[in-house]
């Protein structure tokens, strides 16, 4: 059973169709990354999921809740970091962790070891009697992790969480995500490809308010992995033959040259591995770097979603 | 149910952001200068070199009535501007930076989240018009005569009344508002609609603004009453609430 | 006679000076601390200073700039 199920979802903003029959559904304990181009509308789903925004039409359930109908239900199995997540600047981590705690209804003891627990999560002990208001991006950002766990939701929303951070801080919140693999259902939105390929086990993609396809992320780069190989050689005229050669192969779909490296589509990876070395070294070629190419969810989304949308 | 935890952290809010501290010091001020403008204006005037001493019959040896006077013009001008100016940003800033949503997907009603705010700015407001009504109060005693306890406490809860309307018309505002500057011009159109409206003749003993010749009338023993503007006035502050929370459940922030 | 009735005058101020005076210290420590203001902070100073009472509040209602 899925913990969060979408179905044939829409949201109209006057003639703007942000979600256009959007169909989700996010398996328990997976983190999964829900991945698009800016305006492919993926906060406007994370605000519906959250209760923010209502949608136009379609089902929304989240950890078995209707979300059009939640009431009271919803915040206490969700926890939501927005893009930016905002504070009170006059506050303290440790006074707003509490005023959170408070409004879950937790004790003064489970609040102060709570709060305790979440600083050193977010390694954030340090500053935790500053006031928010001085606070770098960074900062802001693992503090806004702290504040949706507070509760041990069942399930995160994560709207970027780590698009705007510079890499030491990108790390950061996402060994963070990493370790809550198995504690909660993550759903994480990105358009930072590397980022889904470290952290999320299920992936998403979704394109002009439609999801294009989901599943989990191995089945996705086999599904669209494009075997190829690339070898790489000195002798550059040599290279050029026996690339010519390998065209008139039938396991070979193209082969591309370019700065002293072919590029060698293949029909059959099996046969492909069996005779390319073979090969290269009957056609007397020193190699410098013989290599299998491993599909990237770059390929996979630029396949899917077309170049023109990636920035 | 979480209400006294956000009336808590309005009322933080309020002391670490000096709100609380600038309408009791608006306060307080006004309510101790007012009498002791009352009765030195005169003297000051008269003590101003090169004044022509005959200018002395136009001012007639001031009474508790100039005090009372200073006391309400003061406090009802202050007090309707910090109403709405202390009122105004207090949602559409929340929307605007963000800890609208942010809250919002916590176990907090939106109706919680408004009327928490309108709770603590009306304890802001009780406090510091109580410590300037007995500033007042005593100043007018020892430079005039004491005044009754009973009417004095009648006129500043009859201001405090119309304090009261005009916060619940800018927090409604502020709740209606997408943008800071569109919540200031709600606020300062709910002045000109219910202040400029009620400065008319007849109509006038309808609105709020009757309150306070009513005020008035009641610490120097006259017999004048306005109770319909009092219905009214509780009535506005109602229906402004009520809308308010009504706008806000259904806007998306 | 004059003026003593003006000396009569000041013992009344003096609560009003200090709270005005408290305005002041606390919009001048407020605006030192703070990073971003709406408009150059030395003019800041000056209002809070030279403004006769609304200054500092002018700069609580509008001088202030959120982190």
């Amino acid at each position: 059973m899925s913990t969060v199920h979408v179905e044939n979802m829409t949201k109209h903003y006057g003639a703007v169709h942000a979600l256009d029959g959007l169909d989700l559904d996010v398996a328990a304990g997976t983190v999964y990354g829900f991945l698009g181009p800016n305006g492919a509308g993926k906060t406007t789903t994370l605000r519906i999921l959250t209760g923010l925004a209502r949608p136009t039409s379609g089902k929304a359930q989240v950890a078995g809740v209707d979300v059009l109908h939640a009431g009271n239900a919803l915040p206490r199995k969700i926890g939501h970091l927005p893009e930016e997540p905002a504070f009170y600047t006059w506050m303290t981590p440790l006074e707003f962790l509490d005023y959170l705690g408070r409004l879950y209804g937790l004790s003064t003891s489970a609040r102060k070891s709570r709060s305790k627990e979440l600083l050193a999560l977010v390694r954030m002990e340090d500053v935790s009697k500053r006031r928010i208001g001085g606070f770098s991006r960074g900062m802001r950002q693992r503090l806004g992790v702290a504040a949706a766990l507070i509760h041990h939701p069942e399930v995160l929303f994560l709207d970027e969480p780590a698009s705007a951070l510079d890499p030491a801080g990108r790390k950061e919140v996402l060994d963070l995500i990493e370790n809550l693999r198995g504690q909660a259902t993550v759903v994480m939105s990105t358009h930072i490809l590397a980022d889904v390929e470290r952290v999320c086990d299920m992936v998403g993609i979704i394109a002009k308010g439609k999801m294009l396809v989901q599943s989990p992320r191995e089945a996705l780069l086999e599904r669209y992995a494009v075997p190829a190989f690339e070898v790489e050689a000195d002798d550059r005229p040599a290279l050029a033959n026996w690339g010519e050669s390998l065209k008139r192969l039938p396991w070979v779909t193209s082969v591309t040259s370019q700065n002293g490296t072919l590029r060698i589509l293949v029909k059959d990876v099996k046969t492909a591995k069996a005779a390319l070395l073979v090969g290269a070294v009957g056609a007397g070629l020193v190699l410098n770097r013989y290599e299998e190419i491993r599909p990237s969810l770059e390929d996979v989304f630029l396949q899917l979603v077309g170049s023109e949308s990636v920035s | 149910m979480n209400f006294i935890t956000v009336f808590r952290k309005e009322m933080l809010e309020q002391g670490r952001t000096y709100r609380f501290l600038i309408v009791a010091a608006v306060f307080v001020a006004f309510g101790l200068s007012s009498p002791a403008l009352a009765k030195f204006t005169p003297e000051l005037l008269k003590a101003i070199p090169g004044v022509p001493g005959g200018i002395q019959a136009f001012f007639p040896t001031p009474t508790v009535a100039d005090a009372m006077g200073q006391y309400i013009k003061n406090m009802s001008q202050f007090g309707v501007l910090l109403a709405l100016l202390m009122t105004m940003g207090v949602v559409v800033q929340e929307k605007e930076r963000g800890t609208a949503a942010f809250f919002l997907t916590r176990p907090v009603s939106r109706t919680t989240f408004l009327l928490a705010k309108f709770a603590s700015m009306t304890v802001a407001f009780v406090v510091s018009l109580a410590v300037a009504a007995l500033g007042c109060w005593y100043y007018t005693y020892i430079l005039f005569e004491p005044i009754a306890w009973g009417p004095f406490l009648a006129l500043n809860g009859l201001m405090l009344v119309v304090f009261l309307v005009y916060m619940a018309l800018s927090l409604l505002g502020s709740t209606i508002a997408r943008s800071n500057g569109i919540a200031v011009g709600l606020a300062f159109l709910s002045l000109i609609v219910i202040g400029g409206i009620g400065a008319l003749p007849t109509i006038g003993d309808y609105f709020p603004g009757r309150l306070f010749s009513w005020g008035a009338s009641l610490v120097l023993k006259g017999t004048d009453t306005a109770w319909p503007a009092l219905w009214i006035s509780l009535g506005i502050i109602l229906a402004a609430l009520l809308a308010a929370c009504l706008v806000f459940r259904r806007q998306e922030v | 006679m004059n003026l003593d009735k003006l000396m009569q005058f000041i013992p009344y101020l003096i609560p009003v000076l200090i709270i005005e005076l408290v305005l002041i210290v606390i919009a001048l420590i407020d605006l030192v601390k703070r990073e971003h203001t709406r408009g150059p902070k030395w003019l800041w100073a000056i209002i809070i200073i030279l403004v006769n009472f609304i200054g500092p509040i002018v700069y609580f209602v509008v001088g202030r700039k959120d982190e």
